[in-house]
């Protein structure tokens, strides 16, 4: 073999793990990362998954077809997060798990469609995950980033760590436990926000004790806005009704109602310390 | 002869060359990222590749694990993120480092090669290097580039050691490359033949997909095994 082959031969197994916690922060006391802090963006290039093989790129339509000692993307900082190739490896891990993720979600239905062939005792009533679920599927790759990014956002926080260690998957139930939204369901913009947000207020229970209660008011300030008060009242009432039916699909119920009503009245929610616990009557 | 290119490669990621202090903290980096700053660890191993024609080769590797330990660690990114915008840093002044010091940037093609072999993405290489390698490559493979040998060796061992991956991301610009190694072979007044052999070489390479037939073998390589 010859000198130039032989340490080609690598461990072929380098597979890189699983990391959906792509992001650093905007707030920095409760995240675990984002020394540099610059948020990046992957939606204004969406579109294509690169393909082994192809021979197409994201960078070869501005590109000359003979050498050109092509510079392309200008300097780097953090106005051009586009370009700069952390951020771009980045996105296309992203993209990649995405895809994978939504692979997977599809195998869960099929698998979920044939079991709920089997017993057709069920009525059906719940609703949640029956056939119809995998035409209702979001499959709108720029929609998919966006709403990873989010959820990567909520994820990348020591409260979520916290949580994950503190409750095991089993324990943990619907309306009282944060649940993570479902990404692939096909929801408005709106709505999907709303859950996020409510997700993100459910996590920060969890939120490391921190010594100087001062800047905690002030963050949560700025993080709970009146909006948040009113998510939390409208979350608890599921408690009671909802053991059954997983608590997106509840809350989902709930928000489109107030898609319904545009005028935006949550603005008149009263300026209490946004972390007092609302009643759950 | 033809350059015999590695010593064996050992688990210690070569990092005796640096001063005790640097070893340490690669080692640390190694065990547990999160303690370290990664974006220091990222400069120091990227400075290291561009002086450092032999640490070049195997920069990847320890790169490699880096990023595997501190994604295993605390799930981040902060090591491949600084070290890949290092790399775009020098990739742009590219031609600059040529103009000044050909042994850069022969350790530049070498280190950018090396973290396109082994950091991948979900095991697939990283669209983000695919062009700025080629467009090293391509670089190289230019008539005043050929004309160095030390240029025309390190073209070919990238090739050696990439090439196929290279193709299979994007065939095209492997096409273009190679009009322009034959042409240098064909056409090129003043080649030495040395450099006409590392051509010919890496033509037949390509030609048989990515391999030298046995036949091919024995006639660039029986003189140096015995």
């Amino acid at each position: 073999m010859s000198d130039w082959t032989r340490d080609r031969q690598r461990d072929a197994s380098s597979s890189e793990p699983d990391r959906r916690n792509i992001g650093p922060s905007r707030w920095s006391h409760c995240r675990k990362r984002g020394i540099d802090g610059s948020l990046r963006t992957s939606e204004a290039d969406g579109g294509d998954l690169k393909g082994v093989g192809q021979t197409g790129s994201r960078h070869l339509d501005s590109r000359h077809a003979s050498f050109t000692t092509p510079e392309g993307t200008g300097p780097v900082s953090r106005c051009g997060r586009q370009a700069d190739w952390g951020s771009q490896v980045e996105d296309d891990e992203m993209r990649r798990d995405v895809h994978r993720d939504m692979q997977r979600y599809r195998r869960r239905i099929l698998g979920a469609e044939v079991t709920q062939r089997e017993r057709k005792t069920s009525s059906g009533s719940s609703g949640s995950c029956d056939s119809r679920e995998g035409e209702n599927m979001e499959t709108d790759e720029a929609v998919l980033l966006r709403r990873q990014k989010q959820i990567n956002y909520g994820k990348n926080t020591l409260a979520y760590d916290r949580y994950i260690k503190e409750v095991p998957k089993h324990m943990r139930q619907p309306g009282i436990h944060p649940k993570t939204p479902n990404k692939f369901r096909k929801y408005s913009r709106r709505s999907w926000d709303q859950q996020i947000k409510l997700w993100k207020v459910k996590l920060h229970a969890w939120d490391p004790p921190r010594e100087d209660g001062k800047d905690k008011a002030l963050d949560n300030i700025e993080e709970l806005d009146l909006n948040d008060v009113m998510d939390i009242e409208l979350d608890f009432p599921t408690l009671t009704d909802s053991q059954s039916a997983p608590a997106s699909l509840t809350t989902h119920s709930f928000l489109v109602e107030d898609e319904e009503c545009l005028g935006t009245p949550v603005k008149v929610q009263k300026t209490e310390e946004p972390t007092a616990e609302p009643d759950m009557a | 002869m033809l350059p015999s290119i590695m010593e064996n490669s050992t688990d210690d990621y070569r990092i005796q060359s640096f001063d005790q202090d640097t070893q340490m903290l690669l080692k640390t980096a190694l065990k547990d990222p999160s303690s370290v700053n990664l974006e220091k660890v990222s400069n120091i191993i990227v400075d290291q590749s561009l002086k450092d024609q032999v640490f070049s080769k195997e920069a990847g590797r320890i790169c490699y694990t880096i990023v595997q330990a501190e994604a295993k660690q605390s799930n981040g990114n902060v090591f491949r993120r600084n070290l890949l915008n290092r790399l775009q840093q020098e990739f742009k002044d590219r031609e600059e480092t040529r103009g000044r010091s050909l042994q850069e940037w022969v350790c530049f093609v070498t280190f950018i090669c090396n973290i396109f072999d082994y950091l991948k993405v979900n095991n697939t290489p990283m669209v983000a290097l695919v062009h700025p390698v080629y467009d090293c490559l391509m670089r190289l493979a230019q008539p005043d580039a050929l004309m160095n040998e030390e240029e025309v060796d390190c073209l070919v061992l990238q090739l050696h050691r990439i090439g196929e991956q290279l193709e299979k991301v994007n065939n095209q610009r492997m096409d273009e490359l190679f009009f322009l190694l034959r042409d240098g072979f064909l056409l090129q007044e003043g080649l030495g033949s040395m450099a006409r052999l590392l051509l010919l070489e890496i033509l037949e390479f390509r030609a048989g997909g990515w391999m030298l037939s046995s036949t091919a073998h024995k006639y660039y390589y029986s003189e140096i095994s015995d």
